[in-house]
């Protein structure tokens, strides 16, 4: 979050983090980006979208200011530090907006280039262009959450107007860095849009792994009906015809978790969903990223990452 | 093989327990436990209905699989007492409701009982910060008193244990002895265990959480049930459990959050652990009072070990926490009698009961995913 005074904006809280833990890739959830691997998770507090159904509020949504006595208080260099001595191969920001951090977050990507860590981040993708570049230059890998397309659901349920800057800066991302996309389902509200999101995510890179979440109704969507399994798996039926990474879950148990060559179908990587960022790698049977059985390329993010422009 | 059935509302996975694969495993009992799960959605740790939630799903089985040995935990007063503010008398009034939930479940099964509280909560007073050390500090979640330290340069130990909050720490070799435990178990102990004073509580690398207003009390002792019975320390509970199974139905309560001083029933102060180490509400005590030993070595539950672990990747019994093998001991395992046990503490009954069938929620950090049941044994039904 920041603060203006005069003509200079000022980071209100920097080197605060509401939380800093070991996490597997899959919980965040990164499918695509070294597999079974554990990262640094990291985040501060605020948000710039107020979503009906935001699972961190009481981060994202509550006033700063009193939520700094439970921060942590840890320069770069120490989250860094952090992240080697429990064994993280990446740090990645996931619980709230980064761009609510951008000096913060640059010092940090500074020393983790030196430390040959590279960063991630979850970010909700509604930043300016400028904004844009600068996560660009931080991190080397995207889960972009793209909410809904149509102007009345971002009204309603984001408070937002509209969903353009999010589809932009998917675009330019895509071109650039590793992206996956997360599109939380509303029953009755988004699920309707679900064609038209794949067919954009189609246009821009098809073999974008694409996270299809269940909701979990929570904040403001506490006690809402959940959402119905069977009706959103049809729902996704002529998504997957189209897009080869889809995956559905955000629920105990999920079996749509499992990452199908799209060459030949062959599973070359099984994981667990234990619902709400508890998702786990089970078998990866493509270590050089092939397929083992017809030899076609798995869209993996692994040795070759780079360490973003800082 | 062990079945683990999961419900996710309107939706229902079969699962093997151990490699978490599906099965296509069915029978009559299997359609008997998705039915219950069908019909007994889980409201949620904090709602008001949770606690209800434990003794109708436990009737609902009982009706359908007559146990003569019954496990539950009613736990919706831990979470709410530890998250949400709360009056004197609007605390009072839920202990109130707990012992009436418990009451009804005793009065309407006719099962003699046994009655455990997992210990007092006492106010939070402030974090320990142990991050920006040169050393390691890792807790988990929901510990308190413990932390586990790895690595600590000499200028950490001087600063750590000037700490005003911070009581003692404690050498692995020290814990082994103190447990008598065997190198291998020793090894995954921390460097060093710190122990925080009542109302503090480590703030150690960690995921998002939320303040609490209430953290569990020095529970050296807690509350013990048992008519009849002289036992002094929660190892002995198993062995009361046995002499009433004897002559009757037994049902062994725990309650999550209720210490010596908030238990209205009368009742004995049982030793809750050994000289300065006890039980945190968590697996390992629950262990130590399904097996009538000592468990802490073998679940060190809250040093955080967790994180450090590198094969933590791939593993046995992905639905389980912190298990990976279904362990050895628990009373129900080999009481040669139907079991069944109902909770709503976390995913680790199924785990720390060895009960024939378990049903429990499935929640992870207070977000409701459903309920997961767990089959080890079918053939008794
Ligand atoms: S974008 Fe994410 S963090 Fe921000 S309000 Fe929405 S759900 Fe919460």
């Amino acid at each position: 979050m920041y603060t203006v005074s005069g003509d200079i904006l000022r980071e209100r809280f920097p080197h605060r983090w509401s939380s800093c833990g070991s996490q597997l890739l899959e919980a965040m959830p990164f499918y695509h980006v070294y597999p079974g691997s554990r990262c640094l998770a990291i985040g501060t507090t605020g948000c710039n979208f107020r979503c009906r159904y935001c699972s961190n509020a009481y981060i994202a949504k509550e006033d700063p200011e009193i939520q700094q006595d439970r921060m942590y208080r840890l320069a770069p260099r120490q989250l860094v530090g952090l992240a080697r001595k429990l064994n993280c191969r990446s740090i990645i920001f996931n619980v709230n907006e980064p761009t609510v951090s951008l000096p913060t977050l640059l010092e940090v990507a500074q020393e983790a280039k030196a430390a040959a860590i590279p960063m991630g981040c979850l970010t909700n993708g509604y930043t300016t262009v400028e904004s844009t570049e600068v996560l660009a230059s931080i991190f080397s890998f995207f889960n972009v959450s793209l909410k809904g397309i149509s102007a009345r659901f971002n009204k309603t349920y984001i408070g937002i107007d509209s969903s353009r800057p999010v589809l932009r800066n998917i675009r330019t991302l895509a071109q650039v860095r590793h992206v996956e996309i997360t599109t939380p389902i509303v029953q009755g509200a988004n699920d309707n849009e679900i064609d038209t999101i794949a067919d954009f995510i189609a246009g821009v890179d098809p073999e974008i792994p694409w996270h299809v979440f269940r909701l979990l109704p929570e904040d403001e969507m506490k006690g809402a009906k959940y959402p119905d399994i069977h009706a959103i798996d049809a729902a996704l039926q002529s998504a997957r015809t189209r897009l080869p990474y889809v995956y559905f879950h955000n629920f105990i148990g999920s079996e749509w978790v499992h990452t199908l060559c799209p060459g030949c179908g062959h599973v070359v990587i099984e994981r667990f969903s234990l619902g709400c960022g508890g998702d786990r790698l089970k078998r990866l049977l493509c270590e050089d990223s092939r397929c083992p059985d017809c030899g076609r390329e798995i869209r993996l993010l692994r040795e070759n990452a780079c360490l973003g422009d800082i | 093989m062990s079945i683990a059935i999961v419900d996710a509302r309107g939706w229902q996975n079969t699962l093997d327990l151990k490699t978490g694969e599906k099965t296509g495993a069915a029978g009559a009992v299997v359609e008997m436990v998705k039915g219950v799960l069908q019909r007994h959605p889980y409201p949620g740790d904090m709602d008001p209905g949770s606690n209800r939630w434990v003794t109708d799903t436990a009737f609902d089985l009982i009706d359908r699989y007559g146990p003569r040995f019954v496990f539950l935990t009613y736990a919706a007063q831990y979470f709410s007492g530890r998250y949400a503010p709360m009056a004197s008398d609007e605390r009072a009034r839920m202990i109130t409701d707990i012992f009436l939930e418990a009451e009804r479940f005793i009065n309407a099964s006719g099962f003699a009982a046994i009655m455990v509280g997992t210990g007092d909560m006492t106010p939070f007073l402030g974090f320990i910060d142990a991050t920006g050390i040169d050393g390691l500090a890792v807790c988990t979640h929901w510990s308190t008193r413990y932390a586990g330290l790895y690595g600590p340069s000499q200028e950490d130990m001087r600063r750590l244990r000037a700490h005003p909050h911070i009581e003692k720490i404690v050498p692995r070799e020290e814990i082994g002895k103190l447990f008598g435990g065997s190198p291998e178990q020793i090894s995954k102990v921390p460097e060093y265990l710190m122990l925080a004073r009542e109302g503090y509580a480590f703030r150690t690398v960690s995921d998002a959480k939320k303040t609490p207003v209430m953290i569990p009390a020095l529970n050296f002792h807690v509350p013990l049930y048992a008519p009849g019975h002289a036992v002094e320390a929660v190892t002995g509970i198993r062995r009361a459990i046995e002499e009433d199974l004897s002559e009757r139905n037994v049902v062994l309560i725990v309650l999550e959050g209720i210490g010596v001083s908030e238990f209205p029933w009368p009742h004995l102060s049982c030793r809750n652990g050994t000289e300065w180490f006890y039980y945190e509400p968590g697996e390992a005590q629950y262990l130590t009072v399904t097996s009538g030993e000592h468990r802490f070595l073998d679940y060190p539950t809250g040093t955080g070990c967790k994180y450090l672990d590198k094969a933590e990747a791939t593993r046995s019994y992905p639905y389980s926490g912190i298990f990976k093998s279904v362990p050895e001991g628990t009373f129900a395992r080999t009481f040669p009698g139907k079991s069944i046990a109902v909770g709503n503490r976390s995913m680790f009954m199924h785990m720390v009961t060895g009960a024939d069938l378990s049903v429990e929620c499935f929640a992870r950090n207070l977000y409701n995913q459903g309920t997961m049941a767990v089959i080890h044994r079918e053939d008794k039904a």
